[in-house]
């Protein structure tokens, strides 16, 4: 075993340009397999990813204003598909003006209700709590040239008793959104502040602000709108018609959904043909080449057989010397794998965020890779060792 | 033994031939009578197509080996251990690993064998005249070269005998002379059993070695030819 181990290595390095032809080709087959595999996953999966992960996917918007009371958001709060619900106000009454001191410019910013969960918030994001604290759009915040933990200046103004009216109220930014969440100027603030912006609108007096006016609200607060997200994609279509059989109209975005999961369906069925192809024909050259490569080496392998070596050494020449083949081939379609991703994704960056690059395989996939050409490599190289191990010495020392 | 190739049958029978240990034995005959073939069934690795009784005694206590057993079960790893242990063998050409250099190439047997390197190789390299190309891989060597590496290594791990097939056929008459000689002085030296063919007797004659007899028939039609060999 040691003998032909030896054996082996020596004549797969004295004929180094032979082996070095093997590794090549192999690796000129198997690397543009791993590209291929590499771009379906990371175009497919980033696409998918994107579709699960982007909350707006999840949402159902409601179609017009209604009249929606606390014990209808607890009954909704309670559904299995709810991933998030919270009460709107009227949206004229939904908009502060914001100011900084590092910037000369009083923006309007829409106000949008939150709370803990927020499906727009990346989790580093902290939600604001109390009467105090905001979340700014990415836009607002660069308009007021404000960073995380700045104070910004909140103001309303309102017509009361024939006078003009305004208040001011000192905000604390606890966070910025990506661009993503929300493209325009707008704050993310609890739903108390926004209920005291609206109580305050509607000229009625806010205590807990200090703000004057007419006696709160006695009746049960009613909302004209929400904010809902599902849990999943999948859940969307059931959330939606459950409020539409409640006879509440609802919007979502099914039609994008659609699109995607069907493209999503068509390409895996695309790569999957190509890569059946390209496998097949991958395992064919290979074992052709290794098969064609013992038939060579049949007159080397019966002088050692006249030496008097077992068959299992016979088989074992090949063998190591197809694994050794197999692993430099999966090694060097590694690296060239390894810089056509890192430019195929320099190349496409502008285009994708850095979590989803386009191309891109897992550890895992390379594991894969290189089981499966070895195994292919050795089973084609046994079976061709165990035929040379077979035939009578003397046929294979006699070929000329 | 019957071959077969497009239509042209050539049929080599061996009724009884008996070589005792030690001896000499030469196989002489024109080129395509048979000597390769009949050699290749003594050192087993070609099995005749019927066989009666082949029994190979490789000790003078030892009781002798049913190789023709081995035959019928296929039992090639029995045969290489046979060869391993026991024979060298001379191929009419070739037969060296180009991978390795002469030195390994030499120690071949050796090396599987787990023999030391007790300087067997470099004096066997030195008295086939050799010793300047132990370094080097075989494709950097005459062909006579190389039929003296190949003669080495066939004596390098001392077997109970050495068959050798045509050895000296591509060296000159006069190389030729001097490199059967010396086999047959290393041979004789280690008190090996020796088997050579050839085709020329008269280089051999004079090294003491018993003849094989053969008679070679045709048919009328010329589509078999049959070699009897008995001695
Ligand atoms: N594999 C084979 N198939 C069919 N016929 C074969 C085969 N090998 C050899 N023969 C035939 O067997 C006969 C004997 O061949 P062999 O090699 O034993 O001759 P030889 O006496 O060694 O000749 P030479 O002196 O030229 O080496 C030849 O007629 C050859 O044509
Ligand atoms: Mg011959």
């Amino acid at each position: 075993m040691r003998n032909i181990f030896k054996l082996a290595l020596t004549d797969y390095f004295y004929e180094w340009q032979m082996s070095s032809c093997f590794v090549l080709a192999l690796a000129a087959v198997l690397a543009p397999m791993m590209i291929l595999f590499a771009l379906k996953f990371g175009i497919i999966g980033s696409m998918v990813e994107q579709l699960i992960e982007d909350p707006r996917n999840r949402e159902i918007k409601p179609v017009g204003s209604g009249h929606y009371n606390s014990e209808w958001f607890n009954s909704v709060r309670e559904k299995p598909e709810v991933a998030f619900i919270i009460p709107r106000t009227r949206s004229l009454a939904a908009t502060m003006q914001l100011k900084s001191n590092a910037s000369t410019r009083i923006i309007p910013a829409e106000l949008i209700p939150t709370a803990e969960k927020e499906p727009l918030f990346y989790k580093d994001i902290s939600i604001p709590t109390g009467l105090h604290q905001i979340v700014l759009s990415e836009s607002a915040a660069h308009k007021l040239k404000v960073a995380v933990g700045d104070q910004v200046d909140g103001s309303l103004n309102r017509r009361h008793d024939n006078q003009k009216e305004r208040v001011h109220i000192k905000l604390t930014v606890v966070g910025i959104t990506h661009l993503a969440a929300f493209a325009r100027d707008g704050a993310f603030v609890p739903l108390d502040l926004i209920i005291a912006t609206e109580d305050f609108l509607d000229g009625r007096a806010v205590p807990a602000l200090g703000w004057q006016g007419d006696l709160p609200l006695e009746s049960e607060r009613s909302f004209p709108g929400f904010r809902l997200y599902a849990n999943t994609i999948d859940d969307v279509a059931a959330l939606r018609d459950g409020l539409v059989a409640s006879g509440i109209e609802a919007r979502t975005r099914a039609a994008d959904i659609d699109i995607v999961q069907t493209m999503e369906k068509r390409l895996n069925a695309v790569f999957w043909f190509v890569a059946v192809i390209g496998l097949t024909g991958f395992s064919f050259s290979l074992g052709a080449n290794l098969w064609a490569n013992v038939d060579r080496k049949k007159k080397e392998l019966s002088v050692l057989r006249l030496v008097g070596f077992r068959t299992s050494d016979i088989i074992w020449f090949p063998v190591l010397q197809a694994l050794l083949t197999g692993i430099l081939g999966w090694a060097l379609a590694s690296l060239i794998y390894l810089a056509v991703e890192t430019s195929i994704n320099r190349m496409l960056i502008t285009q994708v965020d850095e979590d989803n690059p386009v191309c891109r395989l897992l550890p895992l996939h390379f594991e894969v890779a290189l089981i499966f050409t070895v195994g292919a490599a050795v089973l084609a190289a046994a079976l061709g060792g165990y035929r040379a191990a077979k035939i009578q010495p003397s046929d294979g020392l006699r070929e000329i | 033994m019957t071959r077969m190739a497009e239509g042209i049958e050539f049929r080599l029978t061996v009724p009884s031939l008996q070589i005792s240990l030690g001896e000499k034995i030469a196989l002489i005959g024109h080129s395509g009578c048979g000597k390769s073939t009949l050699l290749d069934i003594l050192a087993m690795i070609l099995q005749p197509t019927s066989a009666g009784a082949f029994r190979f005694r490789p000790e003078k206590e030892a009781p002798p080996i049913d190789v023709v057993k081995a035959w019928s079960q296929n039992d090639l790893n029995f045969m290489g251990d046979l060869r391993k242990h026991r024979i060298g063998y001379v191929m009419q050409t070739g037969g060296l690993l180009p991978y390795l250099t002469v030195r390994d190439n030499i120690n071949l047997s050796r090396q599987l064998l787990g023999m030391p390197d007790d300087g067997t190789v470099e004096e066997l390299a030195k008295n086939l005249d050799i010793a300047r190309h132990l370094n080097k891989h075989p494709d950097l060597l005459s062909t006579g070269e190389r039929q003296r590496v190949a003669i080495g290594r066939a004596l390098a791990h001392h077997p109970s005998i050495v068959i050798a097939d045509e050895p000296t056929a591509s060296l000159d008459p006069i190389a030729a002379r001097k490199i059967m000689a010396l086999f047959i002085a290393l041979a004789e030296e280690l008190n090996i059993t020796v088997i050579i063919a050839s085709h020329d007797w008269k280089h051999i004659k004079q090294l003491g070695l018993r003849r094989l007899a053969h008679r070679t028939t045709q048919n009328s039609a010329g589509t078999v030819t049959e070699t009897k060999v008995t001695g």
